[in-house]
């Protein structure tokens, strides 16, 4: 391979794994915009997606049927999370929320790991067909998938935002709980509705991803936390974390090829902290979307 | 100040000290004293990060990374011979000092939850650092090979002097940060994390405080993290991960109640906590590691943080000694039952 | 009395936030040992002024001296030790402390012992605490809070927090006292005992600096009244003067009074 293809093929399995960095950072915001919790438990619907969707195929289900209800799984969990472990706590605080979500990861990981026994696993490609090339790489069909993901919900979620009145009314509920509370705006439903749609989103994130890596009970926490840092450099908003998750999609990439594969997340993580203090330096490269209160 | 409050503090010591000195001799079960030196190896940990956490309000996760590289450093450069261990420590201590300064000069000037997720980041790339650079470190397999500890010419040889080795430490780092709280210092980390607007006001430089107590608790979780090392005669990656930050976290939601010695309190309770869970459970389940002990420890922060956020340690100070004591003769009957996982292995003596 | 010496000179400073001009090129002097006040409508900028003096919200634009030397753009706790000290219109009291240890967070400045010398109790560690500890009590003292001194501060009345923060402030044995609504929500003997303290404090020496709405404690108790409205200066003066003051009257009532 030239160095050329190589470049791209990496640059490839940049986009894939940044659309879902970017899908997974989405989930973080949507949860914190709405309800100030760092959800922990992010990582975990990743996992959960792909686990639950390879216990359903081994069930004897055929794929879509299970990748529906890996979805539906995910989405209950999240629900019994907020309205078990976040919404009874009595001093809320980022942190607290923050600590409580990573004991219901641990918690949800442990017993994954207690059911399903530590291997790693995987399911088949959604569109059974051969690579094909571009530019001298090879690009598997699954890859068009997670991108077709990405896209389908970013978009819609976009779209829902700005064109639908719920949604509308969410992003005001986002930005101004009291003044949201104040117009009549049910708050708790919409913070459920925010935890149920980042289940969802992440498990789907989960699914469209086990056949290109495996998945198995550690998937979380890296995918997560990756996610989350997409989140935090994206300022919270849907489009700076999609672009912020691509991004650290591409140094990925590009780090695993012409670094070191075991160097990789050391060195994206590496440079995302030092991108977050430097924008602690009076020149902030994108703009947080400030939470009024 | 009244005479009692005066002599509050030395007091407490005094009993703790006693404690510490009596319990091998009421129950010199080996068992029992390798117990109590992890709770004084975890408390040191628990204390570092209760201080920050609690009265700082530095949301720092990376003490596990510190610990790791007090283990690693000191075990690399005395498997190797290069340095004898005690000088070891010492090398350890200042490295981390220097790594834990340039990184809180930056990571410090995150707020809140920015911070908390820059320092796990920290935690996962040394993690990640740890495996990797197995030439010297040994990867996955661990650190072997490590010789018996010998600090000015005393060898370290049996669980008992282990067990001293710790506790100074432990005691050394809470007298010390005890102190540290009841002065002029601990007044303004205090109230930098109370109003830092008024705390500025008052002339107090708060980055100043922040990065020294963030320097000084990174360089007790090493030290702690050294003696491990030379006990264990071992270090593996999956000492110093995430699993070791969830325990961490419980210690400190379940002692609390914004006291040092509270936090201790939570070491205690969770090092015997996760050894009765070997012990208890290790019969039933297939696997016992760090992850499944996680399932319980999370659902315990939750069941705290929702029904109890004060922690335990409002409890008064007799029930301190009567646990102890209980622990202690469930132990003599459950001689013989204890399990070289998670880390906690023996020396052999 | 003549004070002709300046402590604080301020010359130009602006402060935007966002698309508001929260302080339009105000200049202004204080001299020193005087009582000076500045007043002026809600969302006049006047507590913006003393963050911008005290460094919290650095101005954009200008120069502020304090006893000839410049001190804009340094850090909040530089200017602090240099000898100015506030308290704040939301008292911004520690909790976690108790009134006396709050008292003594004032003395930090005047103290030296760094962490180690805290940690291993070296040195002059105790002799430093016991005269940090005295010259609380008594600054406490003074103000009526010596019987409160081991007390948590969620226990005092509203008229006592405020006295803790102005404790604290002069714990640091300023050479400027900046107090920011010191009297509100006060009951009319407190504010009496407040304008003793105040007059007792100029005469030694003191140079005091207040924000008030309360016009009658302002205007008996200050040698010059500052008018400020919506950024700007509008008026400065003896209290006498600016109280008959057209521009004045209009800024706070909305229209000209014949």
């Amino acid at each position: 391979m030239t160095t050329f293809s190589l470049f791209t093929q990496y640059m490839i399995s940049g986009i894939t794994a940044g659309s879902i960095y970017a899908m997974v950072g989405i989930c973080w915001s949507i949860v914190f915009l709405l309800s100030q919790v760092l959800n922990f438990m992010t990582g975990e619907f990743v996992m959960l997606g792909g686990m639950m969707t390879w216990v359903f195929v081994e069930a004897g289900l055929r794929l879509p049927v299970a990748a529906g209800l890996a979805v539906c799984c995910s989405v209950v969990l999240a629900i019994i999370l907020d309205q078990l472990v976040i919404r009874p706590v009595k001093y809320p605080s980022e942190i607290i929320y923050m600590v409580v979500t990573i004991a219901a990861a641990s918690v949800v990981k442990g017993v994954f790991l207690l059911s399903f026994g530590s291997q790693t696993h995987t399911i088949e490609q959604f569109i059974p067909s051969m690579p094909f090339h571009i530019a001298g790489a090879s690009v598997t069909p699954q890859v068009l998938c997670i991108i077709g993901a990405l896209a389908l919900i970013g978009g819609g979620l976009f779209l829902f935002v700005s064109r639908t009145f719920f949604g509308k009314a969410l992003k005001a509920s986002a930005s101004n709980a009291n003044g949201a509370r104040l117009i009549g705006v049910n708050i708790h439903m919409f913070m459920l509705f925010g935890f149920g749609l980042a289940g969802a989103i992440g498990a789907i994130a989960g699914v469209v991803i086990t056949p290109v890596t495996f998945t198995g009970y550690s998937v979380g926490l890296m995918t997560g936390i990756k996610g989350l840092v997409a989140a935090m450099v994206g300022g919270w908003s849907i489009l700076g974390t999609v672009i912020a998750g691509l991004i650290i999609g591409q140094l990925e990439g590009l780090s695993a090829g012409f670094i070191s594969p075991g160097w990789k997340d050391a060195f994206t993580l590496s440079v995302m902290v030092v991108f977050l203090i430097g924008r602690t330096m009076s020149f902030p490269a994108l703009k947080p979307v400030r939470k009024e209160r | 100040m009244s005479i009692q409050e005066r002599y509050r503090r030395p007091l407490a010591f005094a009993k703790l000290i006693a404690a510490v000195i009596i319990l091998p001799i009421l129950l010199p079960d080996k068992y029992v004293v390798t117990m109590m030196f992890f709770v004084a190896i975890y408390g040191v940990l628990s204390i570092s990060l209760g201080l920050l956490v609690g009265y700082a309000g530095l949301f720092s996760l990376a003490q596990p990374t510190w610990f790791g590289l007090g283990a690693y450093i000191a075990g690399v450069l005395a498997a190797r011979g290069i340095v004898p261990g005690s000088l070891g420590i010492v090398i350890a201590a200042v490295f981390v000092a220097l790594v834990s300064y340039l990184l809180g000069l930056g990571v410090l000037r995150l707020k809140g939850h920015y911070l908390a997720c820059a320092t796990i980041c920290v935690l996962i790339i040394g993690e990640i650092a740890f495996i990797q650079l197995s030439d010297i470190t040994g990867g996955h397999s661990g650190l072997l090979d490590v010789p018996r500890l010998s600090l000015l010419g005393f060898a370290f040889k049996t669980d008992i002097h282990y067990y001293f080795l710790a506790w100074a430490l432990c005691i050394a780092c809470l007298c010390f940060f005890s102190n540290i709280l009841c002065s002029r210092v601990g007044r303004a980390v205090k109230s930098s994390r109370d109003s830092d607007l008024a705390s500025s006001a008052m002339g107090i430089n708060i980055a100043k405080y922040r990065i020294q107590v963030f320097v000084l608790t990174s360089v007790a979780s090493s030290l702690a993290g050294s003696i491990l090392c030379f006990y264990l005669r071992f270090a593996s990656p999956s000492i110093f991960s995430f699993s070791l930050l969830v325990q961490l976290i419980l210690m400190i939601v379940v002692g609390g109640g914004g006291t040092l010695g509270g936090y201790l309190l939570g070491s205690f309770l969770i090092v015997w906590l996760g050894e009765l869970l070997s012990v208890g459970l290790g019969k039933f389940l297939p696997v016992m590691t760090g992850e499944v002990q996680s399932i319980f420890f999370g659902l315990l922060i939750i069941l705290f943080v929702i029904f109890l956020p004060d922690g335990l340690s409002r409890l008064p100070g007799k029930w301190f000694f009567l646990v102890k004591k209980v622990v202690g003769y469930l132990s003599i009957t459950g001689k013989g039952l204890r399990l070289g996982q998670n880390g906690k292995g023996r020396s052999d003596s | 009395m003549e004070k002709e010496e300046a402590i604080l000179e301020v010359a130009g400073i602006s402060k935007r936030f966002g698309g508001i001009l929260a302080l339009n090129r105000i200049s202004l002097c204080l001299e020193k040992g005087c009582i000076v006040s500045m007043i002026g409508p809600n969302g006049a900028g006047k507590t913006t002024f003393v963050n911008a003096v005290t460094g919290i919200r650095p101005p954009d634009r200008g120069e502020i001296n304090f006893q000839g030397e410049a001190i804009s753009g340094l850090p909040a706790h530089c200017i602090a030790s240099k000898g100015i000290s506030r308290t704040f219109q939301l008292e911004e009291l520690f909790g976690s402390l108790t009134v006396l240890e709050n008292a003594m967070v004032g003395c930090h400045t005047r103290s030296h012992c760094g962490i180690f010398r805290c940690g291993f109790r070296l040195g002059a560690f105790r002799s430093e605490e016991k005269r940090m500890s005295e010259e609380a009590m008594e600054v406490l003292s003074i103000l009526g809070l010596n019987q409160k001194a081991c007390d948590s501060i969620s226990t005092l009345s509203l008229g006592e927090r405020k006295l803790v923060g102005v404790a604290r402030a002069l714990c640091m044995r300023p050479k400027l006292l900046l107090l920011d609504e010191p009297v509100g929500g006060l009951a009319a003997h407190e504010i009496r005992k407040f304008v003793t303290l105040i007059e007792g404090l100029a005469k030694d020496g003191l140079s005091i600096f207040i924000i008030e709405h309360n016009m009658g404690f302002v205007m008996s108790i200050s040698e010059k009244v500052i008018v400020l409205n919506q950024g700007a200066k509008i008026a400065e003066g003896p209290p006498a003067e600016v109280k008959r003051n057209k521009v004045v009257i209009k800024a706070y009532i909305g229209e000209e009074v014949p």
